[in-house]
């Protein structure tokens, strides 16, 4: 019945500005294999913050997190991550930014070739191989971070508000496309969000945090199976009191 | 998308001339405008130089036919060959120390430290003034002293430039970077060193004219050769017409190798001119 946990993040302590800025303190949560969490929270209460630390990109002050029995000191390999700022870079082309990871981590040439045509053509990226990124709109770019990160095969993705800078149209269109790339192979995703019908749309289960520092405010589950669309989960009939949930939650904190 | 286009926030940088890449590429229209002014200029000179003074301002056409003597005569090839070794001798060495010293600086806190005060104090003095101390220093023999001005005076650009792109480098994709494990060796050729390019080729570009002026400065003071003495001994003889000629020269090639690097820019950082 129960389902391993993957990421374990035991009550840990992030503090900035030489410890007079605490972002969270004593926080714990638990991501389930193969399951989607996601984190959203009023703008400032450290959610990236959060996600460098489960990546190893930010030193904690207190507590532990452990994936799969290991704790984290810098980044692994089983981890990728997509950011908000795409993070492509712009001297290389579509097909080498894929590749990054790929040749980063040292695989075959052909190894690396082969999956770099996979993931372009998974996130719908192909004929566009040979382009710099400064020649995609915002959204194909994001396709291309998302097949960066998809290449290496990670165990676990870590989506930093991925859509986050996007026009609400083109934003929709990844979020399904994501929800099929899942569904093709799930695996265990944590996704930061401040948008609530994303967080519902593309989570198992939602964290709410409250303001800084940042506590756990609430965790559900998000009862609306799957295979999902944007549109399947609008039309759910679970849709609107989980997002009324959601609003008072992160309301109350605010006010 | 304009996110993450390199060498355009030049924010309390003190690098210069970082172009944005939107008037990098010319069109036909825009040649017509270059030489359409270069026409205008030469056209007016012609008409009315003559007539305000007639020994200084000799018309373009006597420049011209004085050209051509100072290659009948030889005189134009050897003065050419001679400052184009001084130039090219001092451009290398001042891209090798540039380069070195500005990604030495850029990432090591303590080559910053140790250069910042000396490059800012050099940078700030006129360094013509400097020009004697190195006619002394290598005893005035041979190239080398102007080799060494030439260097002196395109040093630093490429320095500060090299220095602010290596500094200035996108914290962002450092980040990237290090979520997929690089090593340090591919952090170099992955992110530092493309996203310095366009503040380095900023950077050889102005040192290309101050090299030139380094190079002119260095045979009026250091030993009387090259196009640098042509000049001042034909304007001590008031041939005027000939003065011009390695003053042309000098200016053509400027524009030959601003050009250059333009063409070069755009082989080596090709993403920079593929706008939107």
């Amino acid at each position: 019945m129960a389902t391993p946990i993957r990421i374990s993040v035991e009550h840990v302590t992030k503090r900035f500005a030489s410890g007079a800025v605490t972002v969270f303190e004593a926080l714990d949560l638990a991501v389930r294999d193969g399951e989607t969490l996601c984190i959203v929270g009023p703008s400032g209460c450290g959610k990236t913050t959060l996600l460098r630390c489960m990546h190893g990109l930010a030193a904690i002050d207190d507590g532990r997190i452990v994936i799969d029995g290991t704790e984290v000191r810098a980044p692994s390999r089983k981890v990728a991550m997509v950011f908000q700022h795409f993070g492509l870079m712009p001297w290389k082309r579509v097909r080498e930014n894929v590749a990054y990871g790929l040749e980063l981590a040292g695989l075959p040439k052909a190894t690396v070739q082969e999956r770099v045509a996979h993931y372009i053509e998974m996130v719908g990226l192909r004929g566009f191989e040979t382009s710099y990124p400064n020649q995609l709109s915002g959204g194909m770019q994001q396709r291309a971070g998302l097949a960066r990160a998809l290449a290496v095969e990670p165990d676990i993705l870590l989506m930093d508000e991925p859509f986050g800078s996007l026009d609400a149209l083109t934003r929709e269109v990844l979020q399904d496309e994501l929800l099929r790339i899942y569904q093709l192979a799930p695996r265990t995703m944590v996704f930061i969000t401040h948008s609530i019908e994303e967080a519902i749309a593309m989570g198992d289960r939602i964290l709410v945090l409250s303001a800084r520092p940042a506590r756990v405010r609430e965790l559900f589950q998000v009862d609306i199976p799957r295979p999902r669309t944007v549109e399947s989960v609008i039309a759910h009939p679970r849709f609107i009191p989980l997002r009324d949930h959601c609003w008072r939650l992160l309301r109350e904190r605010a006010a | 998308m304009t996110f993450h286009r390199v060498g355009v926030e030049v924010d309390e940088s003190r690098a210069v001339g970082v172009r944005t890449s939107r008037w990098r590429r010319l069109r036909p229209g825009d040649w017509v405008v270059r030489l359409g002014a270069i026409a205008v200029v030469l056209g007016v000179w012609e008409l009315f130089g003559p007539t305000l003074n007639k020994l200084i301002l000799r018309p373009p056409s006597d420049i011209f036919r004085a050209f051509f003597e100072l290659i009948a005569n030889g005189e134009l090839q050897d003065a050419m060959g001679q400052s184009f070794r001084e130039l090219f001798g001092g451009l290398a060495v001042a891209l090798a120390v540039g380069l070195v010293l500005g990604v030495a600086s850029g990432r090591w806190r303590f080559v910053y430290n140790a250069i910042d005060p000396l490059v800012s104090a050099l940078y700030s003095v006129p360094s013509v003034a400097l020009v004697p101390l190195i006619a002394v220093a290598f005893r005035s023999v041979g190239d080398a002293p102007r080799i060494a001005t030439v260097a002196l005076f395109a040093v630093f650009p490429i320095l500060i430039n090299t220095q602010q792109g290596v500094r200035n480098v996108d914290r962002q994709l450092l980040e990237v970077a290090r979520s997929f494990n690089t090593s340090e060796r591919r952090l170099w050729t992955d992110v530092i060193l493309p996203s310095a390019m366009p503040y380095v080729l900023a950077g050889v570009r102005l040192a290309i004219g101050r090299g030139l002026i380094g190079m002119i400065v260095a045979e009026f003071f250091i030993g009387l050769v090259g196009l640098g003495y042509l000049i001042i001994s034909y304007e001590n003889v008031f041939r005027i017409d000939r003065m011009f000629v390695p003053v042309i020269v000098v200016a053509t090639m400027g524009i030959l190798m601003m050009g250059f690097v333009q063409w070069l820019e755009g082989r080596i950082a090709p993403w920079l001119k593929r706008e939107q």
